[in-house]
């Protein structure tokens, strides 16, 4: 018998949720249905919980629950009070101030009656620091990029702010951005300044991906993903029947 | 030396206290503000000047620096072994006259003279209780016969060989210390949770990030009496079971990695640091770490990740460092002062420590008090006095002519508070419920001059370059938060400001990531509680009551009150003051720039800041 440990258990808005210890909140509430506004979140990434969008009410608290891990049973949480409304009206506002134009902000300041505040209009680089590129970035394997510098000066770049000699061109980078705002191209490859040649299929043609993805990767293989597929799946035609009993 | 064992640490110490001493000693304050004012100058002077008047160094005199002599308003401050004199404001002129009178035939030079009892009857020092401090004055910085002699290290003796590690753990729950650099927490707690703490490798941490603008208790302890802090390290490390500690030192302090350096090293040659201290199995080794300059990096999680050599920010973390902390080990971090509590503790008991302070905040606490106070410096008082008496009794009150406005506590996330609340009991959980906090221990006087909502933005303005940026409320919200102020203080406030600025501070305070993001709206959330009358002055009649944000008020001149003296007519930079000598002046408002010069030099309430249609 695999060891389990006791359930965590509690209520989200009322409704009673049941699940493993260390589940953070807002996976709690997903078991539920009920879904909490995220920006700085991807569940392929390590959490961070800058944005603070996803807050929660508890006991009169704010708590971030993209990483709030639950480990004792008895906590009732709201997602719907007045606090927490508030609390995102006032993120969505400063958030507001830096991408006005993204669509999801403009969807998420409807439902919280959230407007730009005119005071800060001089930092709409449509980033909102929420690091979801860096994090990609150190998940693939690399540290091209990072946040730098502090309070409002801070930003995404490479280096000394020169195109950054560590990336790869995967643009697991951009494809991760909330809003969209990291400049990019496909083919030809180009990204943070830098231009990549693509590595391409010798079956289809296709572009695999550039040489140092290709690296960083181990990958040795000349075909891409899906004529390698095919490529496997003829082998098995010219195996004797026998081969495939027991499946 | 290496000491093998205590009883030869003990023989080694009354060695040196028999040994031979100097006829006379002079104590130069070694303090940040002394040392700015050329403490060093005169010291190397003394030296000389005795030798060249034919004094024997060693035998008839020593002339040293020492740790922080408290009175830094004014310094350079001597003081004077055995008669125990205090002299202020010696110039390196001085010097010669020191040595013959004061040095030869110990008669003080009465221009000079603070006190004739050192830390006894002078108003400054008469209500203090110097225990952490109490060796500023009468040891050299980093010296370890110095030390010694003072009654360095016997906790250390005492501990390793009559006491086990959960005793001296015990020592300090029992003790109810509470850390120093800021919140309050029960020491002891982390203490017990991090000896409890599964696994062999822990560490333990010294936090001498001192960033709060007009602090420097924890740089005053760190330059003058850096081996407690080492001592109180190794005692946490003999406790909770690590074997190798950091201390965190500020950038800017470079002094402070001097002497504690120093101290270091001299710890480690004598066994007191290191492999098997004092011949026993107990190993401890002790690490500088210098800071990047971040004042983030006083916040304990992001301290340790600059400690780790990544970037100094803050982690949102539900598990304790004294779980994991430093590489995921059980960490004891705590303030340096907090450290520097730990040998007094072990070495006296914990009762003898609840002797000072309160039931629930025991012990005393160092305090920089600063601003525009008479006697301004570094003093130590017990917890639980009343804010009042270091204002007044120890710091002597405002200037000629200013009446006292408000006190800033606890550095930039601190609060202001009022004269309703000079009565309240300095300690942590008052501070914190008048909405101010205890913080590292720093006291900002403020008198009438002193607008509160330009104060709010000065300090909204220093942690939103702070901010490290992380999470949005703090990064975008402290920048509006300023803004408004900075609008409110130009006079280009709109109406709502206050309330929008009440709203905002408050949501601030619940959505941002750190302790730092959650208080750094302190400064704007206490002045807003106890000053709102001057936000609503500026916000709807464009008018500062104190005279210091330009062109929000007209200078005008009591003709009763003014004496003549032609200092605000001296002072004037548009020579809009007129008026013949001891006779009262005026101002011609046509020529005059609203800069409120004039307000600042007078010394007897005469100039005063007006509204502008009045």
């Amino acid at each position: 018998m695999p060891h389990t440990l006791p359930k965590v258990t509690g209520t989200i808005d009322g409704l009673k949720f049941e699940v493993s210890p260390g589940t953070t909140l807002l996976e709690a509430a997903k078991t539920l249905g009920i879904t909490i506004p995220t920006l700085c979140h991807h569940p392929g990434l390590p959490p961070d919980g800058n944005c603070r969008l996803c807050l929660v009410e508890s006991g009169k608290k704010l708590l971030p629950s993209c990483v709030f891990p639950l480990r004792e049973s008895g906590g009732a949480f709201s997602t719907q009070s007045p606090m927490v409304f508030e609390a995102r009206a006032f993120v969505v506002t400063l958030l507001l101030s830096r991408a006005p134009k993204d669509k999801n902000l403009l969807k998420l300041a409807e439902v919280y009656g959230a407007q730009a505040d005119p005071l800060l209009s001089d930092g709409e680089d449509g980033c909102l620091r929420c690091a979801r590129c860096v994090r990609a970035c150190r998940a693939g394997g690399s540290e091209a990029i990072a946040l730098i510098g502090r309070s409002r000066e801070r930003k995404v770049a490479g280096p000394f702010f020169e195109p950054p000699i560590d990336c790869v061109g995967c643009l697991a980078c951009a494809r991760s951005c909330p809003t969209g705002v990291i400049a990019f191209g496909e083919e030809p490859r180009s990204i943070w300044g830098r231009d990549f040649d693509l590595v391409k299929c010798p079956r289809c043609g296709r572009p695999i991906g550039t040489p140092e993805e290709l690296k960083r990767a181990g990958l040795t293989d000349p075909l891409c993903p899906d004529c390698r597929r095919r490529e496997f799946s003829a082998s098995l035609l010219e195996l004797p029947e026998a081969s495939f009993t027991g499946y | 030396m290496l000491l093998k064992d205590q009883a030869g640490l003990e023989a080694l110490r009354s060695g040196l206290i028999a040994g031979p001493k100097p006829t006379r000693r002079l104590w130069v304050c070694g303090g940040p503000g002394c040392l700015a004012s050329g403490a060093a100058k005169i010291q190397e002077a003394l030296v000389r000047e005795a030798k060249g008047q034919g004094l024997n160094f060693e035998i008839e005199f020593r002339a040293d620096l020492t740790g922080c002599l408290g009175l830094c308003e004014k310094g350079p401050l001597v003081g004077v072994e055995p008669e125990g004199f205090l002299l202020e404001k010696v110039a390196l002129a001085d010097c010669p006259e020191l040595v013959f009178e004061t040095l030869r035939h110990g008669r003080p030079i009465e221009r000079l003279l603070a006190a004739r009892d050192r830390f006894k009857s002078h108003p400054f020092y008469q209500p203090q209780v110097r225990q952490i401090t109490r060796r500023f004055g009468q040891t050299v910085p980093g010296s370890l016969t110095d030390y010694l002699k003072t009654g360095g290290y016997k906790a250390l003796g005492l501990a390793l060989t009559t006491l086990s590690p959960a005793e001296v753990s015990l020592m300090v729950e029992r003790s109810d210390l509470r850390g120093r650099g800021g919140g309050g927490f029960p020491a002891g707690r982390k203490w017990a949770s991090c000896r409890l703490a599964p696994g062999s490798v822990k560490y333990v941490l010294a936090n001498g990030d001192e960033g709060d603008p007009g602090a420097f208790m924890n740089r005053s302890l760190m330059e003058g009496d850096p081996f407690s802090v080492i001592e109180g390290m190794t005692l946490g490390a003999y406790a909770v079971g690590a074997s190798k500690g950091f201390i965190y030192v500020r950038h800017e302090y470079p002094l402070s990695v001097e002497r504690l350096n120093r101290a270091i090293q001299s710890a480690e040659k004598s066994g007191l640091l290191g492999r098997n201290i004092l011949g026993g199995s107990f190993g401890f080794s002790l690490e500088i770490v210098e800071g990047g300059g971040a004042f983030v990096c006083g916040e304990s999680s992001a301290l340790m990740a600059s400690v780790e050599g990544r970037e100094g920010q803050p982690r949102v973390k539900y598990v304790r460092s004294t779980e994991k902390g430093l590489w995921e080990a059980p960490t004891l971090l705590q303030n340096v002062e907090t450290w520097a509590n730990v040998p007094l503790i072990v070495e006296n008991g914990h009762e003898w420590f609840k002797g000072q302070g309160t039931s629930q905040n025991p012990g005393t606490k160092v305090f920089c008090l600063v601003g525009q106070v008479r006697r301004s410096g570094l003093v130590e008082m017990p917890l639980g006095s009343a804010i009042r008496k270091l204002v007044f009794d120890v710091g002597g009150g405002t200037g000629a002519g200013r009446s006292f406005k408000a006190v800033q506590i606890g550095g930039p996330s601190g609060g202001c508070l009022p004269d309703s609340a000079l009565d309240l009991p300095l300690d942590f959980d008052n501070l914190s419920s008048a909405g101010a906090i205890m913080g590292s221990g720093g006291l900002i006087v403020m008198d009438d001059l002193s607008c509160m909502v330009d104060v709010a933005r000065y300090f909204t303005g220093f942690l939103m370059g702070e901010s490290c940026g992380k999470c949005s409320p703090c990064r975008e919200g402290l920048t509006l938060l300023y803004r408004i102020l900075d609008a409110l203080c130009q006079g280009r406030g709109r109406s709502g400001d206050t309330q929008k600025l009440k709203k905002l501070a408050t949501l601030l305070s619940k959505t941002a990531l750190c302790g730092l993001g959650q208080s750094a709206a302190n400064p704007l959330l206490s002045t807003l509680r106890y000053f709102e009358a001057e936000y609503l002055e500026h916000e709807n009649e464009g008018f500062c009551r104190a005279g210091r944000c330009q062109g929000l008020f007209w200078p005008r001149i009591d003709q009763e009150l003014c004496s003549g003296c032609g200092l605000c007519r001296k002072a004037c930079p548009a020579q809009a003051i007129s008026g013949q000598k001891n006779k009262p002046h005026k101002i011609d408002l046509a020529n005059c720039l609203s800069c409120g010069a004039c307000l600042s030099v007078c010394r007897f309430g005469a100039a005063k800041a007006a509204r502008k249609d009045s």
